[in-house]
């Protein structure tokens, strides 16, 4: 019993050190100072020192990371919120009436598996005509459709986990479908859209394809600026700045995964289940 | 105002038929119970008067006015779902409140209703609590609370009070009967318990599949049930029916007798062997076995002195005897 | 359902409904159009019509199926990896998760970060002056092989991947896992059954459907794989890294092809609903079954 118990924290520890070593050594990195990353690329910080993350978050003509982390923001906020708001009514004519079951929802939902790629070329030719290229509200657009798939599959379950008798209820007691809506199915559903918030702003906020086909300069998101950090330096990339850049790209979804860590585990099992 | 009248009502779910030609006006102010065995549609015809179902035949009107084709929000109904239904992210207030600021009542309207169902409910220190806070007879009466301050043409109940223990039923529903003397508002009560049926109602409508038995007084039913199906459904243990020989002997097909209307008679008709003794308290069941004609129930006062294996001979007053042929009452 | 009922549903799907047309119909059209096309940057609003002049000429370009060779074994490879290692962290580290539920904010990580940071975070690991990886390989080994050279960048870029998404599969197998009837276990136990038949017989069986949903979604994910080997290797030496979605991209913005990234996307397309239907037809067996 003691031995196992000591072997579990052992995997365990391997587990959590060899997946999550990119993130460590990055955020060494950035807390080294510039001559020390090649002379001592180990995980032992001789020197530690914030200078990197002060150069990030300064503003500078090589490096506005405030913009990327704005663009990044409103494109996910967009793409996090909008879902919820498409897919609550129609999920409730699903899940009390059935409509949509043949057509609608197998075609959002199969839209998960697609590869994004083949959205990305029509639609780089669409927005180019509607001049959303480059544009936070067009990034923001198609991060939305990524997300449909998975909104549309928690709301519905939340609907169908409401008792219909409280709809019947809220009938008896006068209330028109819009009240009822509003005033028993919503505010019962507020659990659902956290979840599927926090899911559509990770993912969201993660996305890079759609960033790099369909932004240039004025709506480039944080993951794509990180990249250009890397590809802009040539030959000496400065690896400290780049880490540091890294670390604050990857900060807030970071920090939200593992705050709602729980939220995550088993809405992923419903949504994967009923899909 | 408050009448209530079925006109041949209907229902069919695809091809299976739950209800037939239901007819039935239910008075102003009328306590009315449907009873019958479990799948008959006593909750589907409910449903129906409440508009939360479509009829497939049939009018329903409701206090003179043809509410077949409205919305259940147009009905001006009010009911008590068996799970009590409470919107569970509200508070007993805002539960209370929320038909009354549906209809847009002015706001001091809205808390002196709701104060008043709340005092005559004894609901006051739980107002600004949640329903998952509260106890099964709580929530039970937030539930009738809901339901008064409407102010509804009838109130509709299933099986309101199947959700609590024993005791707390038999409070509430005497709690119901002042309820509804103090109201006098129409009631359509769905139960499955005899005792409340035979209790709260003016009139009990007996239903089995999806069709009416009878209707009538608790009294009359019991005492002149019209048909073999009423006569066993009231009544524990249910009225003993004794076929053949002996029925014929009465001029009849079948005959029922009530256990309370057998006794030990030495010069009865009936011997058999004593199956099984059940003591009450008040009155002690005895479970007699007599050849031909099978086990019957006899009910004697207090603690009567049988014991399995006793040879008993029963008999009866004539008067008490129910005679049916073809499953109906004869004479 | 009586008119106004229908009139009232068609108002609740129309914002979703209304949004799918606008947002993917309209390029729907415009991938059969342009598909049908040649097209450069220059002309985008003036295609040429060629017929089906792209698609043979992708169906007859031999990096696109290697690219879908690539895709194929590195979508298998991964989703088959992952998700063996992740039924055993799951199964395996199950009670030491139920008493200290942090270990799994920490062990999901590396999912919530984006591949693209991923990517450049293993670059950056595995760089041969700055990276860590490298360095201790000379330091404890005195050698270290070169990961991103032809032969090695394969390997790593499906350990990256894996590495990635292990916590994916890990954490879906966990929650179905928890949700397991204890009762059976425990019935099983008081018949001394020892652990390890029982995850044999009876556990891993119940776990199955969700085994073959990670499996099926990591598939999925591995296949249309973009952003990490992108910031990582880019199309790889010699292009050998190129997945399905790099070939397109490269050929839509580093060639300007878009008739035949067009014609690629839209067979791409055709491939993935086949699987898609397959699967669903397959899974819906199994759960008559
Ligand atoms: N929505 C429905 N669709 C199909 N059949 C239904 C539906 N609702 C009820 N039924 C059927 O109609 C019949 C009557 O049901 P109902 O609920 O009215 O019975 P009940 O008398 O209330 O029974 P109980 O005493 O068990 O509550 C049952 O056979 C039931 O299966
Ligand atoms: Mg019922």
């Amino acid at each position: 019993m003691k031995l196992h118990s000591v072997l579990r924290w052992a995997v365990f520890a391997v587990a959590a050190f060899v997946m999550n070593f990119p993130i460590l050594a990055t955020l060494v990195t950035a807390l080294k100072p510039p001559g020390e990353v090649t002379r001592n690329p180990s995980l032992w910080i001789e020197s530690p020192t914030l200078e990197n993350f002060a150069i990030v978050l300064t503003v500078s003509d090589r490096l506005n990371i405030y913009a990327y982390l704005f663009n990044s923001l409103t494109a996910a906020l967009i793409g996090a919120i909008l879902p919820i708001l498409l897919c609550f009514p129609v999920a409730w004519a699903l899940a009390r009436r059935g409509t949509g079951r043949a057509v609608l929802f197998p075609l959002v939902v199969n839209l998960r598996a697609l590869p994004l790629i083949i959205f990305a070329i029509p639609l780089y030719i669409m927005y180019a005509t509607l001049g959303l290229l480059d544009t936070r509200v067009g990034l923001g657009l198609i991060l939305a459709v990524v997300n449909l798939p998975l909104a549309f599959l928690l709301i519905v379950n939340a609907i169908q986990a409401i008792p219909l008798e409280l709809e019947e209820a809220a009938r008896m007691d006068g209330a028109r479908l819009p009240r009822i809506l509003r005033r028993v199915v919503l505010p019962l559903c507020r659990p659902a859209f956290l979840t599927t918030f926090i899911f559509g702003f990770i993912t969201a906020w993660n996305e890079f394809l759609f960033g790099l086909m369909l932004t240039t300069q004025k709506a480039v998101p944080v993951t794509v600026g990180a990249s250009f950090f890397f590809a802009t330096s040539g030959g000496g990339v400065q690896w400290g700045v780049a880490a540091a850049v890294m670390i604050v790209a990857a900060l807030p979804p970071l920090v939200l995964g593992v705050v709602m860590y729980r939220r995550i585990g088993g809405s992923m099992l419903g949504g994967a289940v009923k899909g | 105002m408050g009448t209530v009248e079925l006109d041949g009502v209907g229902k069919s779910f695809g091809e299976v038929e739950v209800l037939r030609d239901i007819r039935l006006d239910i008075a102003e102010g009328e306590f009315c119970v449907l009873v019958g065995p479990s799948g008959c549609g006593k909750s589907t015809l409910l449903r129906l008067i409440a508009g939360l179902e479509e009829v497939s035949a049939g009018r329903i009107r409701i206090a003179g006015r043809d509410v077949t084709a409205l919305e259940s929000y147009d009905r001006g109904l009010s009911m008590v779902f068996q799970s009590y239904a409470l919107y569970p992210h509200m508070s007993v207030r805002e539960n209370i409140a929320f038909a009354l600021e549906t209809a847009r009542l002015p706001r001091a309207e809205v808390a002196r209703k709701v104060a008043e169902a709340a005092r005559m409910l004894r609901l006051e220190p739980l107002l600004d609590r949640r329903p998952s806070d509260l106890s099964g007879g709580q929530r039970q009466r937030v539930a009738i609370g809901r339901s008064i301050v409407r102010e509804p043409a009838a109130f509709l109940f299933d099986e309101p009070l199947s959700n609590l223990d024993a005791s707390l039923r038999a409070e509430t529903r005497i709690e119901l009967a002042a309820l509804h003397r103090k109201l006098g508002t129409t009631m359509i009560y769905v139960t499955h318990d005899q005792v409340e049926a035979m209790t709260l109602a003016d009139r009990i409508v007996v239903l089995n599949a999806g069709r009416i038995e009878q209707v009538g007084p608790p009294a009359d039913l019991y005492e002149r049930p019209a048909t073999e199906f009423v006569a066993t459904f009231l009544g524990a243990p249910s009225m003993n029916l004794v076929r053949g020989a002996a029925a014929e002997a009465e001029g009849a097909e079948t005959l029922g007798i009530r256990p309370e209307h057998l006794r030990a008679d030495p010069s009865g008709p009936w011997t058999g062997t004593v199956a099984h003794v059940e003591y009450l308290g008040v009155d002690t069941i005895g479970y007699v076995d007599v050849g031909e004609i099978g086990r019957l129930a006899l009910r004697l006062p207090g603690r009567a002195p049988m014991v399995p294996g006793e040879t008993l001979t029963l008999g009866y007053d004539p008067g008490t005897l129910h005679r049916f042929r073809a499953g109906l009452r004869i004479g | 359902m009586p008119r106004h009922t229908r009139r009232e549903t068609a108002v609740l799907a129309a914002p979703l409904v209304l949004f799918l047309l606008a947002i993917l119909g309209f390029p729907v059209i415009l991938s059969v159009v342009y598909g049908l096309s040649e097209t450069t940057f220059q002309t985008l609003r003036s295609p040429s019509f060629t017929g089906l002049d792209n698609f043979s000429r992708v169906i007859a370009d031999d990096r696109f199926w290697q690219a879908a060779w690539f895709s194929l074994r590195f979508g298998v490879i991964t989703a088959v990896l992952q998700c063996a290692l992740g039924l055993f962290l799951a199964v395996y580290l199950a009670p030491l998760i139920a008493r200290h539920g942090w270990t799994v904010a920490v062990l999901i990580m590396p999912m919530v970060v984006a591949p693209a940071m991923m990517g450049l975070m293993y670059r950056l690991s595995l760089h041969e002056f700055a990276g860590p990886i490298p360095h201790y390989m000379w330091q404890w080994f005195g050698w270290s092989p070169a990961f991103l050279n032809a032969r090695n960048v394969f390997a790593t870029v499906v350990v990256a991947e894996t590495l990635q998404w292990t916590p994916f599969a890990f954490l879906l197998l966990l929650a179905a896992y928890q949700t397991l009837p204890r009762d059976v276990a425990e019935a099983a136990r008081v018949d001394g059954t020892r652990p390890w038949r029982l995850f044999w017989k009876i556990e891993l069986p119940l776990l199955m459907p969700t085994l073959w949903i990670a499996l099926f979604i990591r598939f999925i994910d591995g296949f249309r794989v973009f952003d990490n080997i992108y910031t990582l290797v880019g199309s790889g030496p010699g292009g050998i890294t190129t997945s399905m979605s790099i070939y397109i991209y490269e050929a839509f913005l580093r060639q300007g092809d878009i008739g035949r990234a067009l014609a690629a996307a839209i067979l791409l397309f055709g491939a993935a609903f086949t699987l898609l239907s397959l699967a669903q037809r397959l899974g819906r067996r199994r759960r008559a079954a």
